[in-house]
């Protein structure tokens, strides 16, 4: 049986790891993993584990009720822009931050502020969020 | 060298339906979508003087599987037209459907496999059929309206993470955009009440548009006599800070069509165009450090401009993707219409309305006219179609602009410019 690329990322998240491919061919990451490099189309990849640690760049919020109903619990929640330390961008989920304009103009005049992962458990899959460093 | 078409293609005819509701809108209340469709296709081919018969080809584009129930539209599509027996697909681009259409249409035609091609695009964002019923209609939630809109986005990783359109589409962008050109908060916040002024008289003066209230007709009517004062205040709430609700797409429900052809023989009175055309694809992220600037719109504009032949100096109409008030500024600006951190101002001095020097989605955009996904870009099409005939009523731009381009991005993501050309 084949091994899908996706479960594996999502398995790996639950045991606190960033997983993502590296082009055998030009070096560059493509994170999340998928079937070809996304800079050089080469499907010759090796895993790698990403270090986790980024900056975040811009920070806002979703709507509420959300769209996917697997969030409809934490709705709305603050999301952002940021840039792992490997080069690779990534939006996702912040945890521990307050929605209020007021926190999220903070956050405008502060960035770029250090992020981690702060891996969720929501609705039987792991979702790859952040927080603050 | 850019690539070229092989032959010269032509749009001779339009059509589009108000944009609305089908539960509510006098124009289109109790229509199925079928008839929705035939009231566009119908218009356009009585636009171009062309007889049913005289289709080869007919594509029709819809997104939301859910709220049509039509994944094979070409066959029902082309029986309620008359056209049978025809060549016929069925495809999506989400929001840049009609007008990928077209260029697929063109290439039909530029290769000599076709003459005259039928583009349909059609779409309700607001209902869905009820129970089975062939006829009846039921409203549907809001989120699940963008649950199903978001099957268009990254599937594996992006949606199931926690991806939502407000930030990723309208937030950054906004803030990225303060952040590059150094302008406050309160200045983004003027001036995207300035964008959203403008594509409210828009609408105010379109028949067709979903929203035909100015903007400071709903303030009034919301019992402020000051339009920034209502902007401010709870019922225009942010929809992601910094952006609020104002500033975003109004879902609609509609359809739009195209003929596309050949000059010769054509009995249309004022063909227009297909100079040339770009498209790009990208999943998200869609930008890097920069969330000014997509590569795909770079790509598209790109190429687009190549096979035209033109420059952003050439052009005199145009529409950007503006589902986003902050994203459409942006993408102006990228196509070099707009100089760079100057279109919120360009909007403040009322440089973007009809009567401008910089005119821009003069039908009302996505905000105003509305957005039913399939058929936005066909109305955004059929839009720049009148305006460079002179036939654009009360909001004509003087003198007809010549070159028109019209952007979309379609979910998620498609960016696909046309460059279209024609009058006198
Ligand atoms: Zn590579």
């Amino acid at each position: 049986m084949a091994e899908s690329i996706i479960k594996q990322y999502y398995d790996a998240l639950g045991q606190g790891k960033l997983l993502g491919k590296k082009c055998k061919k030009c070096g560059a990451y493509t994170f999340p993993p998928t079937t070809a490099c996304k800079k050089c189309g080469s499907s010759e990849q090796e895993w790698v584990e990403l270090s986790g640690k980024g900056k975040l760049l811009f920070l806002s919020h979703g709507m509420a009720p959300p769209p996917n109903p697997r969030f409809a619990e934490i709705a709305p929640y603050a999301y952002g822009h940021i840039c792992l330390d490997e080069g690779v961008f990534v939006q996702a989920i912040i945890t521990g931050v307050s929605i209020d304009p007021d926190t999220l103009k903070s956050y405008y005049e502060r960035v770029p502020v250090d992020v981690v992962p702060d891996i969720q458990e929501i609705k039987g899959l792991n979702v790859l969020a952040f927080k603050v460093a | 060298m850019g690539r070229k078409l092989k032959d010269s293609v032509f749009i001779l005819g339009v059509g589009c339906t108000r944009f609305g509701n089908l539960l509510e809108t006098p124009e289109l209340k109790g229509l199925s979508l079928h008839e929705m469709a035939a009231q566009a296709a119908q218009e356009a081919m009585a636009d171009a003087k062309v007889d049913p018969q005289e289709i080869d080809a007919v594509f029709v584009g819809n997104v939301t599987y859910p709220t049509s129930l039509l994944p094979a539209t070409y066959s029902q599509i082309a029986d309620w037209l008359g056209i049978q027996l025809k060549a016929g697909v069925h495809f999506d681009a989400a929001c840049s459907t009609t007008n990928v259409g077209i260029t697929m249409a063109a290439m039909g035609i530029a290769s000599g496999v076709y003459d005259k091609v039928l583009v349909v695009g059609l779409e309700s964002t607001l209902s869905q059929p009820k129970t089975l019923s062939p006829y009846e209609r039921t409203t549907i939630p809001t989120e699940e309206m963008w649950l199903w809109t978001d099957h268009c986005v990254g599937q594996s990783y992006s949606v199931p993470q926690g991806y939502d359109i407000f930030p990723t589409y309208n937030a950054f962008n906004a803030m990225g955009y303060c952040r590059k050109y150094g302008l406050s908060l309160d200045e983004l916040e003027h001036g995207l009440f300035e964008v959203c002024r403008t594509r409210r008289l828009h609408g105010s003066m379109n028949p067709k548009a979903i929203r035909q209230e100015t903007l400071e007709q709903e303030a009034k009517r919301m019992g402020f006599d000051d339009p920034w004062k209502f902007w401010t205040s709870r019922f225009n709430p942010h929809v992601a800070w910094p952006s609020r609700l104002n500033s975003v797409v109004t879902p609609a429900d509609g359809a739009s069509a195209i003929v596309v052809g050949r000059r010769e023989g054509a009995a249309s009175s004022q063909p227009v165009e297909l100079q040339g055309f770009g498209i790009s694809v990208m999943d998200l992220p869609w930008y890097d450090e920069d969330p000014t600037v997509m590569p795909i719109d770079q790509e598209s504009f790109k190429k687009a401009y190549e096979m035209a032949d033109i420059k952003a100096k050439d052009i005199d109409y145009l529409h950007t993707h503006d589902c986003s008030h902050i994203m459409g500024i942006c993408v102006a600006e990228l196509s070099g219409y707009l100089p760079q951190g100057q279109g919120l101002k360009y909007a403040e001095e009322g440089r973007l309305r009809f009567d401008g020097d910089r005119p821009m989605s003069t039908h009302g955009g996505r905000h105003a006219f509305g957005h039913a996904w399939a058929a936005s870009a066909g109305s955004d099409t059929y839009e720049a179609v009148k305006q460079i005939r002179g036939q654009a009523d009360a909001r004509q731009i003087k003198p007809f602009p010549k070159t028109a381009v019209i952007h979309t991005h379609g979910y998620a993501m498609i960016s696909t410019v046309l460059v279209l050309n024609g009058g006198n």
